[in-house]
């Protein structure tokens, strides 16, 4: 057992420090990536915060909005997945081969990847809220560990469940050279679905209902509410996680399904 | 012999575009592909807004049939730039890199003309079309179509919008000179851009300031479109127009100071 | 213990390729009806390596010689036949069996580009499990014999081809490993650089008795490298033995290669032979190999010569005619 964590701990440590070190070199890339990330929620919120003038809106007021925004902004950035788009370049051109070739399957390079970059964007766009809270009170938090422990296990699963979907869909990439735009489809049902564009409660109550039945809100929206309070009482934050759990059990059963399949596959035609 | 030969720099350029044309109309599998993502973007966009609609009469003073023809602009604009600015000059920081530009540079042509519209993604011309007739659908809905003097004020706005756009890609480019390393500067365009999706007015404050003084992208999809639903007059037309030259002149310049660092320093 | 290192059986691969007419009466027929054209890209390729052997794969573009490569390696299933490497069967061989094997393809995208070597390395260290004390042991030597000192912390990118190359085979290395594929190692570099790297490979060899399975274009490899060549067209080998045999069996013409002291007409030298070549003051002259020790006599009576010597006609158009046997002729195993 000893053996087993030291020999992973040193993979993914190798890994996680190759990926770093890469970010690193392309730090000013990544800035511009982390803004056209702001940018979105960022003129979203504006929209909202106009129509908000009045009044609430759906139970929102403007602070709500406000608090909403920022924390779907953090929330995104540390849990979106990238992945479909370079497997689906791994697979077509040849760069799957060499991987293929070691005795360590190539998930672990993804998520190691994903670690490293999320931390480094996460921190930064934490830093952001930081000083954004200083001089604009609305944003500010209570400082609730309870809340933020939640908060980070309902991220750390909704992260681990988008990276799985992704992975899942790049995979397609073994069926169809449209892989990435099956991506980008589910990219724009998530605009709505997950809450990127408003808060569930603000979308028409059948399709707020209807993305309930799907693993939509547990990607993002779930772990927001967690974090500004607005999921409060057991019964609510019980229901969130649950289907959290069922959703990212769901994935990665297709992910293993797909990976097998497409193995198979890959074997049989050559990339 | 009357006719008048056309500057090289655009028998060139329409040798390159016939070539290019020829290649793309090979992959009908890309203009299905094309049209569909565009469909699809629309969708979004329209129920987007629909959202917003739901909970209120009105953005920034424009009503909902007027959100629907700035967003077609919005789409026509962006075709524009799909179909002419990223294939041609976005690719800038990649030639650098690639040392591709030194052969550009070598040629006796005006650089910036011929690495601005060497290459055009020929199906993407299909968005502006798309946008102009979602555009033209939402002023049917409005209920009063536009006048000639109003249409006239579009066209203009509308062209001064592209010449604005141009000018920020050259802008933005020229930066690739100082920051070799940074390959997606292009990233910067698509982050500015999203600011010109809604009516300025819609923007409350801080940002309106932000998006109308600092960087005046939101202008670019506003003044065409409220040109053509009657809310702006050839006055403003008149002004775009007028900005777009500036802007033209001053990336020009700062293209120049770029392009003589980059020979200069590097050769 | 005298199982071979790799053994081929009979292995084939053929792929189901879709037929499609042209035009979109074409297209849309495909779609309902689709029809489906075998192409076979290797059939019943059999040979054997023992450990510590190097041979060269040899072919055209599209021979198939990737393709064995990667049925070899475990990257392809075969559709028929059987495969055994270091005592695996590749495919679903799993981590064990890729411990034992290297391959360096022809994209050779192993290093990470914008990093220095050194940190490829120390993560090849990490996905291997290789212990510290062997890592720094085998990396001195690796880098000594690849003569790597001023590189391995220069980023990638900023690297010579050739040393890329280098680079590249170290990384494989690290694990130590008893069989190389290497597919087109020396392509694209310069001579030295081609040389370091054969050199390199032999003496890997002859320390830690690797055996070694060569795709390549360059005869050089062949020559300096290779003990056996296997000889692969239109998915059949064609030859399986030493390069002198096969050029004896082949070559049926010797060139006669002259340095001329006085000018002559060719069809002065055109009696002696097919005249392949005239620009005073060289000649060439292709006769039949059993003519040639004749024929050169009578010329250097008939003309005076400055220099005259009797050679095989260049290994690529040795190879190139026995790429052309095709499948007709059965292999030809010679020792």
């Amino acid at each position: 057992m000893r053996a087993w964590l030291t020999r992973w701990g040193r993979r993914y440590g190798a890994l996680m420090r190759n990926a770093w070190l890469v970010d690193l070199q392309y730090r000013a890339a990544i800035v511009l990536w982390v803004l056209w990330g702001v940018v979105e929620p960022a003129v979203a919120l504006g929209i909202w915060w106009a129509i908000a003038r009045a009044g609430p809106v759906g139970g929102y007021d403007r602070t709500d909005f406000a608090r909403y925004f920022f924390a779907l902004t953090l929330v995104n950035q540390l849990t979106l997945a990238w992945d479909s788009w370079y497997l689906d370049r791994w697979i077509r051109e040849g760069e799957l081969n060499f991987r293929l070739a070691r005795p360590l399957h190539p998930a672990h390079e993804a998520v190691a990847d994903n670690l490293a970059y999320k931390a480094r964007t996460g921190a930064i766009l934490l830093v952001v809220w930081l000083l954004v809270a200083l001089v604009w009170p609305t944003v500010r938090l209570p400082v609730a560990p309870a809340r933020w422990a939640l908060t980070a296990l309902a991220v750390v699963i909704a992260a681990a469940m988008r990276f799985f979907i992704s992975f899942t869909t790049g995979l397609l990439a073994f069926w169809t050279t449209r892989a990435t735009s099956i991506m980008e489809l589910h990219a724009g049902l998530s605009l709505f679905l997950a809450g990127r564009i408003a808060p569930l409660a603000l979308l028409p109550p059948a399709v707020a209902s209807a993305a309930g039945y799907f693993w939509f809100p547990y990607m993002l929206a779930f772990p927001v509410d967690v974090l500004t309070g607005a999921a409060h009482g057991t019964a609510t934050i019980v229901h969130g996680f649950v289907g959290q759990l069922v959703w990212l059990g769901l994935w990665i059963g297709m992910w293993w399904v797909a990976w097998r399949r497409g193995i198979k596959r890959y074997g049989a035609v050559g990339g | 012999m009357s006719a008048r030969r056309a500057p090289r720099v655009l028998r060139v350029l329409g040798a390159l575009w016939r070539l290019n044309v020829a290649e793309e109309l090979q992959y009908r599998a890309n203009f299905v592909a094309s049209v569909v993502g565009t469909l699809f973007y629309l969708a979004t966009a329209l129920l987007t807004l629909a959202l917003f609609f739901r909970h209120t009469t009105s953005l920034g003073g424009w009503d909902y049939w007027e959100v629907v023809v700035l967003l077609g602009v919005f789409n026509a604009l962006s075709g524009v730039v799909e179909a002419v600015l990223r294939p041609g000059i976005g690719q800038l920081a990649e030639q650098v890199r690639s040392g591709d530009l030194d052969l550009v540079l070598s040629r006796p042509v005006d650089a910036q003309a011929f690495v601005s519209f060497r290459r055009l993604d020929v199906w993407r011309f299909t968005d502006v079309v798309l946008g102009l007739t979602l555009a033209a659908y939402a002023l049917f809905r409005l209920g009063h179509p536009p006048s000639v003097s109003a249409s006239l004020a579009f066209v203009v706005a509308l062209g001064a919008a592209g010449v604005v756009v141009y000018a920020i890609w050259v802008a933005l480019m020229s930066l690739a000179f100082w920051f070799v390393a940074v390959e997606n500067i292009s990233v910067l365009f698509d982050a500015l851009f999203e600011g010109a999706r809604y009516p300025v007015t819609a923007y409350p404050g801080a940002l309106r300031f932000v998006l109308v003084y600092l960087l005046p992208i939101a202008w670019t999809t506003t003044v065409p479109a409220g040109a053509l639903t009657g809310r702006f007059g050839p006055v403003t037309a008149a002004a775009a127009a007028a900005v777009a030259l500036v802007a033209f002149v001053l990336t020009r310049v700062l293209w120049q100071a770029a392009l003589r660092r980059y020979t200069g320093a590097g050769g | 213990m005298n199982a071979p290192a790799i053994s081929a059986e009979e292995l084939s691969k053929a792929y189901q390729v879709k037929v499609r007419d042209p035009g979109l009466g074409g297209a849309v027929r495909a779609l309902l009806r689709p029809r489906y054209r075998e192409v076979r890209a290797v059939q019943d390729v059999t040979f054997r390596m023992e450990r510590g052997e190097i041979v060269a794969f040899l072919g055209p573009n599209g021979a198939g010689k990737t393709t064995t490569l990667k049925m070899l390696t475990g990257l392809l299933y075969p559709t028929a036949g059987r495969a055994q490497v270091a005592g695996f069967t590749p495919w679903g061989g799993g981590p064990a069996f890729k411990r034992r094997i290297a391959l360096v393809l022809g994209n050779r995208q192993q290093l990470a580009w914008d990093l220095p070597a050194e940190e490829t390395f120390r993560l090849n260290r990490a996905i291997y499990d290789i212990a510290e004390g062997d890592y720094k042991a085998r990396l001195t030597e690796l880098v000594d014999l690849l003569d790597l000192g001023t590189v391995v912390d220069k980023p990638v990118r900023q690297l010579s081809l050739g040393e890329r190359m280098k680079c590249e085979l170290a990384a494989a290395l690290l694990h130590r490993p008893d069989i190389l594929f290497l597919d087109e190692p020396t392509l694209g570099l310069d001579v030295t650089a081609q040389e370091a790297i054969r050199r390199f490979l032999r003496a890997y060899r002859d320390r830690y008795g690797a055996t070694i399975l060569l795709t390549s274009h360059y005869m050089q490899d062949v020559t300096a490298l290779a003990s056996r060549v296997l000889i692969i067209n239109r998915g059949r080998l064609l030859y399986d033995g030493g390069l002198d045999a096969l050029i004896a069996r082949i070559a049926h013409t010797k060139r006669l290669e002259l340095v001329l002291s006085s000018h002559v007409t060719r069809d002065q030298l055109a009696g002696f032979g097919t005249v392949l070549e005239l620009d005073f003051p060289n000649a060439v002259l292709e006769v039949p190999r059993e003519h040639a020790a004749a024929t050169s006599a009578r010329l250097l009576a008939a003309i005076t010569v400055a220099d005259l010597s009797i050679t095989d006609p260049p290994i690529e158009e040795i190879i190139q005619r026995a790429f052309a046997l095709g499948g007709a002729e059965p292999v030809e195993r010679t020792a």
